[in-house]
């Protein structure tokens, strides 16, 4: 059963250079809410992609301090969890779901 | 890429051209390859995105114009394999393309016909001249007098009479009211030259100078400002002075106004001028006797495309203009459908000619040069003094209008090289008679 919660904790794939680099490695990197813990991204993962998730990696990505029209601001922070498939499983993240 | 003929006919080729999936897809990847390079994707350094996304995002454009370009290819090898000399832009049908397929596509082809130009020197021609005839250039010289006339205030008292210039001053009311522009201090005007209303001018004859003149009229319905078409009108008329046109002596006085010598000179110029329109008459006119000939000479099957191409340009033309085409209908006696056949007629001798004139052109290498080209673009700009500078830069930008100057010229050197070999001999005939058969042309 997919319940709606599962999309609440899975934001959205991380494309970038370095998520790419790790893909190597049977590793998938995703967005995922502030407040999620790694039982639950594990438990969303296999329900949405019906993979087998062996491993679940976390660390929260400090928003930048950037000058918005001349003011400082602060970007958000976001979590982001780095989560290895069991062998020979595989998310082609750019399709969505 | 393999090509196959599946129909020749006439002047007709149809190829079927297949493109085997696997060339498609190498040619895809290597266009990919190329891409990663100036791609900027977020969250990758330029040139570093993998191959996989961008494929992804750009796949079905690359995919595109790799299929344009080997349609255009193929297009490019069945001409050059086949050696053919297409007439018009092949229709290109393509059975609808699936990703991962073979590309299927059919040319039509319409091809040149094989002209061969006849023997130009069998054509005998004759070529009609016209003789300036001394009263010709007395009447054209006495014309030049008339438009340099002066007018002159005259002294006795007398009527105004048709010819006369009136000095006067106006004042147009409708409905008791001035209007704008109906008023002027000190108007010249020539009574018989019909710048003014119907009627304004013939009222005024028989005047005297320090008359006053209430002249009444009625604007037509269709004058220019709606708001007084068709009402009545007074014009409250102070003649001030009237003069008289003075007869301009054909002399050497005359000559010297307009810048020349004394009068042979004038006259000898007058006599340049009516040889070089005659002789345009006569050219236009052996132009004329000279294709109908070439038109006789040759019959090569003509491409049907181009000859309705034509057909129908000359067509529209008409048909925009109802009142025309009715005009036609009615001087011809035929119904819609026998002036498309003349139309028609008309249409394939024009495809026969240029396609004719190019070929002779082409084979005896005639050229037009560039500053041919130029001057019949300068020629232009005079045509709309003041604007010469934009009229030069819009030939310049718009090579497809330069072409079209370039046309004319090409056709007239190629009548020149045909006129050149042929037979010809001169008959001079009487002015009226080169004028006449002209008109009927």
């Amino acid at each position: 059963m997919i319940a709606e919660k599962h999309y609440d904790i899975i934001l959205s794939p991380v494309i970038t250079e370095k998520a790419t680099r790790v893909s190597e490695y049977n590793q998938v990197a995703f967005k995922v809410a502030d407040d999620a813990t790694k039982p639950e991204i594990k438990a969303a993962v296999e329900k949405l992609f019906n993979v087998k998730v062996t491993a679940v990696n976390t660390l929260v990505v400090k928003g930048k301090k950037k000058l918005f029209r001349g003011r400082p601001g602060q970007r958000s922070d976001y979590k982001k969890a780095i989560v290895t498939l069991a062998e020979g499983q595989k998310i082609d993240v750019t399709t969505g779901i | 890429m393999q090509i196959t003929e599946t129909s020749a006919e006439g002047l007709t080729r149809q190829y079927k051209v297949v493109i085997p999936a696997g060339e498609l897809a190498a040619l895809v990847d290597t266009k990919l390859a190329g891409l990663v390079q100036q791609v900027r994707m977020p969250g990758f350094r330029p040139g570093k995105a993998p191959v996989a996304l961008i494929k992804k995002q750009y796949g079905r454009a690359v995919l595109g114009e790799v299929l344009q370009e080997q349609v255009g290819e193929a297009s490019r090898r069945v001409v050059t394999d086949n050696n053919l000399r297409p007439a018009l832009e092949p229709k290109i049908d393509a059975e609808p393309f699936e990703d991962g397929k073979d590309l299927v596509v059919t040319f039509d082809y319409e091809l040149l016909p094989d002209v061969a130009p006849g023997d130009l020197k069998s054509i005998a021609l004759e070529k009609e001249v016209a003789e300036i005839a001394d009263d010709e250039v007395t009447q054209a010289v006495e014309r030049i007098a008339g438009e340099q006339r002066k007018f002159e205030t005259i002294t006795e008292a007398r009527a105004a009479e048709k010819g006369d210039v009136l000095v006067f001053d106006f004042l147009g009311k409708v409905d008791g009211v001035a209007f704008e522009g109906g008023a002027a201090e000190d108007y010249e005007l020539e009574l018989g030259s019909g710048r003014f209303i119907p009627g304004f001018e013939d009222q005024l004859i028989g005047t005297k100078a320090g008359e006053d003149k209430l002249v009444e009229v009625t604007f037509p319905a269709d004058y220019g400002n709606t708001e007084l078409a068709g009402k009545p009108a007074t014009f409250e008329c102070k003649i001030k002075e009237i003069k008289a046109a003075q007869a301009v002596a054909i002399d050497d006085e005359l000559a010297k106004q307009l810048g020349l010598d004394n009068l042979d000179a004038l006259k000898d110029a007058v006599k340049k001028q009516l040889a070089e329109q005659y002789d345009q008459f006569s050219r236009a006119k052996l132009k004329r006797v000279l294709f109908d000939k070439l038109n006789e000479m040759h019959a090569f099957p003509l491409p049907p495309t181009m000859v309705q191409m034509e057909f129908d340009q000359i067509w529209n033309e008409l048909a925009q203009d109802p009142a025309q085409l009715e005009n036609e209908k009615k001087e011809s006696g035929k119904d819609e459908d026998g002036l498309k056949a003349d139309y028609r007629a008309i249409a394939e001798r024009r495809v026969r000619l240029g396609l004719l004139l190019s070929e002779i052109g082409r084979l005896n290498n005639v050229e037009v040069k560039p500053e041919e080209v130029t001057r019949a673009m300068i020629d232009q700009a005079r045509r709309f003094p003041g604007q010469e500078r934009k009229v030069m830069e819009f030939y310049q930008k718009n090579p497809e209008a330069a072409a079209r100057l370039r046309a004319p010229i090409y056709e007239d050197k190629v009548v020149d090289f045909i006129l050149g070999l042929v037979a010809m001999t001169e008959k001079t005939v009487p002015l009226a008679e080169l004028m006449k058969v002209e008109e009927a042309a």
